[in-house]
């Protein structure tokens, strides 16, 4: 048997098959290193379900500071965020949430990130039915052209994607810098800072490590050592001298640590442990409660003409006629012609200028209570697959009206409840 | 590397020569050590990145408690298995410095050409741990000692202790103190807010969390001793799971 063993791997063993594993290994390397990857340019914002993206954030007045940058250029990305007050019962509410970018790596840098006044670098808390403002200083990092998003991370619930826009950066990623001043006066860089170092402390190692496994495989190797041991042989394997050598080795090695971590200590002397723990207290928007009331009667969604209806009781208590110009929701804004003459700068996927209408458009006198009916109905709809709100467990929309007044002035009002799709084209309310 | 015939095997049957013979076993040692080698790295790297994950991914998650705790003891387990292999079967006292030197060449490609080279995260954000003197520690301590019972004892008890002081070298540097919108951060804990990571919110990380401390702000050495104290029972555990898969078991010729 051992014998025809010895055979078989004497056969194996030829200088071709070595040849041949040499070149395998060689190509599987190369095909799964070298290739460049193709940069993302979406981040799964819609495949979570559109109950969930219309009833938990509600974005609005997001603005990008700059859509083409160079390289070391900052812009800002800013906004508001309706926490909505028919939050879904199936995701967590956002006690702990934490004010992300969503973008393909960091090819922009997020070089602070407020909520309202306060700095939020770490996790924070937002409480159900109140806005926030927020800010994002971003700095381009890596040329290229980018989809960039606000996002809101919320803890057991999971990413929340505001709208994206496109952002082109120019240049070269080797002349980026990241200066950062430390608490002691110095400034560094930390885009490299420390790298150079890692790699030395990590590479003795690994080379250390390789050195200790050839010295032992170089003396008998593994299948010598194999018979000896089944001979019964084994203790000869490791005698004295062997059991010095790895005394030796081991002393080297214990005090090679010591010296690292004390000149540590030395070049180090003041360090503190990682900084972490959840923001409470942030302040929600001081704004003036609105003046419109919108009481939601019913609503449905015709599958086949992307067509969502809501019957809403609309109360004006304010001192001017208004009109309801503006619905969003997921991100996504439908604009009433009428009250929006001008195109906004949005990106245009996700808006649809003309995708907002209402059964009557006169304006509601200040103290009328009018009952309207709401007519949303754009292909985006379904690109951005919200059409699935016909399909999902809990059937119901969310979003938020803004209404003008002829002095320009703008009222919000969150909206939201059950709808009942409609699979036909042309069913009636 | 020399070998030689002392055990008494057949020689002249099949080769022409003892150099033959003997050119052969050593290559054949060699294809051995590169499998070994790949077979371990892959092995380990799948483990290791399905436990220790983001503690190891991510400096920011490199903190004084979980990290030191969690990373060694799921280490422990390839270590373990890999010294009962080299050790019963080659009397090779290499068994978790391979395992280790292996897993850090696969982080490395890792890190380097997917974390740094697909995606862009600085290094200094995504470096591994240090393992290696660990290993040393652990087949060494198994060589000297002969005994699998006193290298889970001292040597798991070590393999803890060893973990914090080995990466202290190249982590101090990010543990100096920043003070950013009026905010004081760590490098670490910059390098993460900076380089965004649309997956990884910072709730997520588990820095120092758990019940009230009794030993002030001495973290690491109670996470290093109940770290090594978990990887000797994981040590017992996985070095009777490495015998068990370094058995061969043979067919009869008749069978086949």
């Amino acid at each position: 048997m051992r014998s025809l063993n010895l055979q078989s791997m004497a056969k194996c063993a030829t200088a071709r098959v070595v040849r041949l594993w040499i070149l395998g290994l060689a190509v599987a390397g190369a095909l799964t290193t070298l290739p460049a990857a193709t940069p993302a340019a979406a981040h799964g914002e819609r495949s979570q379900q559109a109950f969930l993206r219309m009833r938990t954030l509600n974005w609005y007045d997001v603005k990008w500071s700059k859509t083409e940058l160079n390289v070391n250029d900052e812009m800002e990305l800013t906004g508001k965020v309706h926490v909505f007050s028919g939050w879904p019962q199936a995701v967590a509410r956002p006690g702990e949430s934490f004010l992300n970018v969503g973008e393909p790596g960091p090819v922009l840098i997020r070089k602070s990130a407020f909520v309202g006044e306060v700095p939020v670098p770490r996790t924070f808390s937002m409480d159900v039915g109140k806005d926030y403002e927020y800010k994002i200083v971003l700095k381009a990092r890596r040329q290229g052209r980018y989809h960039v998003h606000v996002q809101i991370n919320v803890k057991d619930g999971g990413p929340i994607v505001g709208p994206g826009q496109w952002i082109t950066i120019k240049g070269d990623m080797k002349d980026f810098t990241n200066p950062v001043t430390l608490l002691e006066g110095s400034t560094i860089d930390l885009e490299t800072y420390g790298i150079t170092w890692t790699y030395i402390y990590h590479f003795f190692w690994m080379a250390a490590a390789a050195a200790w496994i050839l010295y032992w495989f170089m003396t008998k190797g593994i299948i010598v050592r194999y018979w000896q041991v089944k001979a019964g042989k084994g203790a000869e394997l490791i005698g004295q001298d062997e059991k010095r050598i790895g005394a030796i080795t081991l002393a080297v090695v214990l005090l090679a640590v010591l010296v690292f971590y004390a000149a540590a200590n030395r070049e180090f002397p003041r360090t503190l442990p990682m900084q972490a723990g959840l923001l409470t207290g942030i302040s929600p928007i001081d704004e003036p409660r609105s003046t419109v009331d919108v009481q939601f009667k019913g609503g449905s969604y015709t599958v086949p003409g992307r067509e969502l209806r809501i019957r809403a009781k609309v109360t004006n208590n304010g001192k001017e006629p208004i009109r309801l110009g503006e619905f969003t929701s997921a991100g996504l804004r439908f604009l009433n012609p009428e009250v929006f003459t001008m195109r906004p700068d949005f990106p245009d996927y996700l808006l649809a200028d003309r995708g907002l209408s209402v059964s009557d458009s006169n304006p509601i006198a200040p103290g009328e209570t009018r009952d309207l009916e709401v007519i949303v109905q754009d292909a985006r709809f379904d690109i951005e697959r919200l059409s699935d709100l016909a399909y999902d467990t809990d059937s119901q929309f969310g979003g938020l009206l803004f209404f003008f007044s002829p002095s320009g002035e703008r009222q919000k009002a969150e909206v939201g409840g059950p709808v009942i799709p409609k699979f036909q084209a042309g069913a009636a309310l | 590397m020399s070998a030689s015939t002392e055990t008494g095997l057949p020689v002249g049957k099949t080769w022409k020569s003892k150099e033959e013979f003997l050119g052969c076993v050593i290559l054949t040692d060699w294809i051995l050590l590169v499998i070994l080698f790949a077979v371990l790295l892959g092995s380990f790297h799948i483990h290791y990145m399905l436990l220790a994950g983001d503690w190891d991914f991510w400096i920011d998650f490199k903190d004084r408690r979980m990290w030191p705790t969690v990373t060694p003891i799921v280490a422990m387990c390839f270590a373990a298995a890999a010294q009962s292999f080299f050790w019963t079967r080659f009397r090779l006292p290499i068994g978790a410095t391979t395992v280790v030197l292996a897993l850090l060449i696969g982080e490395w490609i890792n890190r380097y050409d997917n974390f740094w080279g697909w995606t862009f995260f600085p290094i200094n954000l995504v470096f591994p741990s240090a393992l290696i003197p660990m290993g040393f520690w652990l087949d060494i301590v198994l060589m000297i000692s002969g005994s699998w019972l006193v290298t889970a004892l001292l040597g798991g008890l070590g393999w803890g202790l060893l973990f914090y002081p080995i990466n202290w070298p190249v982590l101090a540097q990010y543990h100096q103190a920043a003070e950013i919108d009026g905010v004081l951060l760590t490098l670490a804990d910059l390098i993460g807010f900076n380089y965004v990571r649309t997956g990884t919110p910072e709730y997520i990380r588990m820095v120092e969390r758990g019940t009230l401390r009794t030993f002030g702000k001495d973290v690491v050495p109670v996470a290093a001793f109940f770290s090594g104290f978990i990887s000797m029972l994981v040590y017992f555990l996985w070095w009777n799971m490495g015998k068990w898969f370094s058995t061969t078991k043979y067919l009869e010729i008749e069978e086949v």
